[in-house]
C-alpha cells in the first residue's frame, strides 16, 4: 500500500490525464496515486475518467486553484 | 481491512457545487447554519464548461463560466461555508436526521440540497467507450479546441451549446462537421446562432444523421453517421468527435428515496422541497422550464431560505410544541380578521388554566401545521405525550376549550 505522486503542475489537458492512465497502470491494487494539477480542465476529465475505471477518489485544493487528486486502485 | 468512516455533523449538506448548489450555500452560511457543500470535482459545475456567459445579470460585458463560479465559491466561503471535493456513495434521507456518505465520511445533517445536476449524454454508438475522455471523444470544446489547431472535427447535436461550441471550435479546427438529427435547415439553436453557424466557411452540414460507430486503433479516426432517412453510411475521418445532445440528470443514488421522473429529474414544489420533509432539490437536477445560470440561482435562494425556516421550525417543534405535558397550540393565518380578534380568548384562558398555548401563525409558511397534520385553519390541537390527542377546528367557545382540559 504505497502512495505515489504525479506532479502535473504547470500541464495542460489532456497531459495530465495520460499521464495519470500510464502511471495507475503500474500501481498495485491497494495503492493511491496522488496527481497535482493546476489547470481546471484537468479537474473535470482526470476524476471522472478515474471514476469511470470504478476506483475511488478524492480531491483536495491545496491552494487556490491547485489540487491533489487521490485515486485510490481498489480493484 | 478499509478505514473506519469519520462521522460529522452540519445542519446543511448539499450535493454538487454547481450554480444552484452554491447559492444555497451562500443563503444558508449567510443564515449562519453549519454547511457542507459536497462536490464530486471541480467546483462550478456545468458553467464551467462554457466558454462565455452573456446573458447573466450584472456582467453587461460577459464573463466566462470559470470566472463567474469562482465569485459564487468566494463568497459562499467568505459565510463559512466548508468544501469537500469527492462524490457522494449513497444516501439515507428518512429519518429527521439525513446521513450522506462518501468514500471516507458519513455526514449527518438536518437538511439535505441536492444539487447534483447533470452530465453529458452519449449517443449509445458502436465503439463509443473506447474513445471517451481523451482517446477522441469529447465534451468540451474550452477543454479540447486548441489541442485541434488545423484539425477536423465533428460536433453531434444542433441544440445552443453545440452550435455555440461548434463556432467557438471553428476558431482553431480546419474544418467542423456538424451531424444534425433533423431535415436540412431545421436545428435545435436559437435563430441567431442557426444563421451565424449556416453562414460559417469553416462550418460543414450533415442533415438527417445519427452516429452509427466510432473507429480508430489507440485514437479516434473516424466517425461513421449514418443517413436515418436512407440508411446509408458516411464514414468522416476526424480528429476529435465533440458530443453536445444534451444532460443526464444525476439521480442514480436517490431512486426510490425522493420523488423522481421517468426520465430522472427530481420533482420540486415551488419552495424546492422534494416529497421526503427536508429534503430540497435545485438547479438541472429538477424537472423544470429553463437551466440556467440564472434559474439555479434562484433556486439555490429559494432552497437555502426554506433550509433555515425548516430548522428553525423543527427547533420550535420539538421544544414547545411536541411536549410530555398537555400543551395547546392555536393554528391560525394572521391575515384572517377573525382569527385575530380570537386572540385575546386564547390568552384570556392561558391565564385562567395557567397553561401556554403556542399561537401558530401559518400566513409565511405552514410547515408547523403540517407537521401537527392541520390543514384547517383556524384550528386547535390539544398535544400530550408528543401526540395531538384532539382538534377543534374553528373558533370555539373558551367553555368548549376548557372541557378538553
Amino acid at each position: 500500500m504505497k502512495e505515489v505522486i504525479l506532479d502535473c503542475f504547470g500541464e495542460a489537458c489532456p497531459v495530465p490525464l495520460v499521464k495519470a492512465e500510464k502511471a495507475i497502470s503500474t500501481l498495485e491494487i491497494g495503492d493511491v496515486l496522488i496527481v497535482q494539477i493546476d489547470h481546471s480542465c484537468a479537474m473535470k476529465n482526470v476524476p471522472e475518467w478515474a471514476r469511470a475505471q470504478g476506483y475511488n477518489v478524492e480531491i483536495e485544493e491545496v491552494n487556490d486553484g491547485e489540487w491533489e487528486v487521490f485515486i485510490e486502485k481498489n480493484k | 481491512m478499509p478505514r473506519e468512516k469519520v462521522v460529522a455533523h452540519y445542519d446543511v449538506v448539499i450535493i454538487g457545487g454547481g450554480a444552484g448548489g452554491l447559492t444555497a450555500g451562500i443563503y444558508c452560511g449567510r443564515a449562519r447554519l453549519k454547511t457542507l457543500l459536497i462536490e464530486k470535482s471541480l467546483v462550478g459545475g456545468l458553467a464551467t464548461y462554457t466558454n462565455e456567459i452573456e446573458n447573466y445579470p450584472g456582467f453587461p460585458e460577459g464573463t466566462t463560466g470559470i470566472g463567474l463560479m469562482k465569485l459564487f465559491e468566494s463568497q459562499a466561503k467568505k459565510f463559512g461555508v466548508e468544501f469537500k471535493l469527492t462524490d457522494v456513495k449513497s444516501v439515507d434521507l428518512n429519518g429527521e436526521e439525513k446521513i450522506v456518505e462518501t468514500f471516507r465520511n458519513i455526514y449527518k445533517a438536518k437538511v439535505v440540497i441536492i444539487a447534483s445536476g447533470g452530465r453529458p449524454r452519449t449517443t449509445g454508438a458502436a465503439n463509443e467507450e473506447k474513445y471517451l475522455f481523451d482517446k477522441g471523444i469529447s465534451f468540451c470544446a474550452t477543454c479540447d479546441a486548441a489541442a485541434n489547431t488545423d484539425k477536423t472535427v465533428v460536433v453531434i447535436g444542433s441544440g445552443d451549446a453545440a452550435i455555440e461550441e461548434g463556432m467557438f471550435l471553428a476558431k482553431f479546427a480546419k474544418e467542423v462537421i456538424v451531424s444534425v438529427i433533423h431535415d436540412e435547415g431545421k436545428m435545435d439553436c436559437n435563430e441567431i446562432a442557426k444563421e451565424a453557424a449556416l453562414n460559417h466557411p469553416k462550418m460543414k452540414f450533415i442533415w438527417n444523421s445519427v452516429v452509427h460507430a466510432f473507429e480508430g486503433d489507440d485514437h479516434l479516426e473516424k466517425v461513421v453517421l449514418k443517413n436515418i432517412k436512407t440508411d446509408t453510411l458516411i464514414p468522416i475521418d476526424c480528429d476529435t468527435c465533440f458530443e453536445f445532445i444534451g444532460y443526464l440528470p444525476n439521480t442514480e443514488i436517490f431512486k426510490g428515496k425522493i420523488d423522481i421522473t421517468k426520465n430522472g429529474y427530481v420533482l420540486v414544489n415551488e419552495n424546492k422541497e422534494t416529497n421526503v420533509s427536508g429534503v430540497y432539490a435545485v438547479g438541472d437536477v429538477t424537472e423544470k422550464f429553463l437551466k440556467q445560470v440564472a434559474t439555479a440561482v434562484g433556486d439555490g435562494a429559494i432552497a437555502g431560505f426554506a433550509a433555515e425556516k425548516y430548522i428553525a421550525e423543527s427547533e420550535i417543534f420539538e421544544e414547545q410544541i411536541l411536549t410530555q405535558d398537555l400543551t395547546v397550540s392555536y393554528v391560525y393565518n394572521a391575515v384572517d380578521a377573525d382569527s385575530r380578534s380570537y386572540l385575546p380568548t386564547v390568552e384570556q384562558f392561558e391565564l385562567e388554566n395557567n397553561i401556554k398555548v403556542n399561537r401558530i401563525d401559518v400566513y409565511k409558511s405552514t410547515g408547523l401545521a403540517d407537521r401537527l397534520g392541520i390543514d384547517n385553519f383556524p384550528s386547535i390541537a390539544f398535544i400530550k405525550d408528543k401526540k395531538v390527542i384532539k382538534i377543534i377546528v374553528g373558533l370555539p367557545e373558551k367553555s368548549e376549550l376548557i372541557a378538553n382540559m
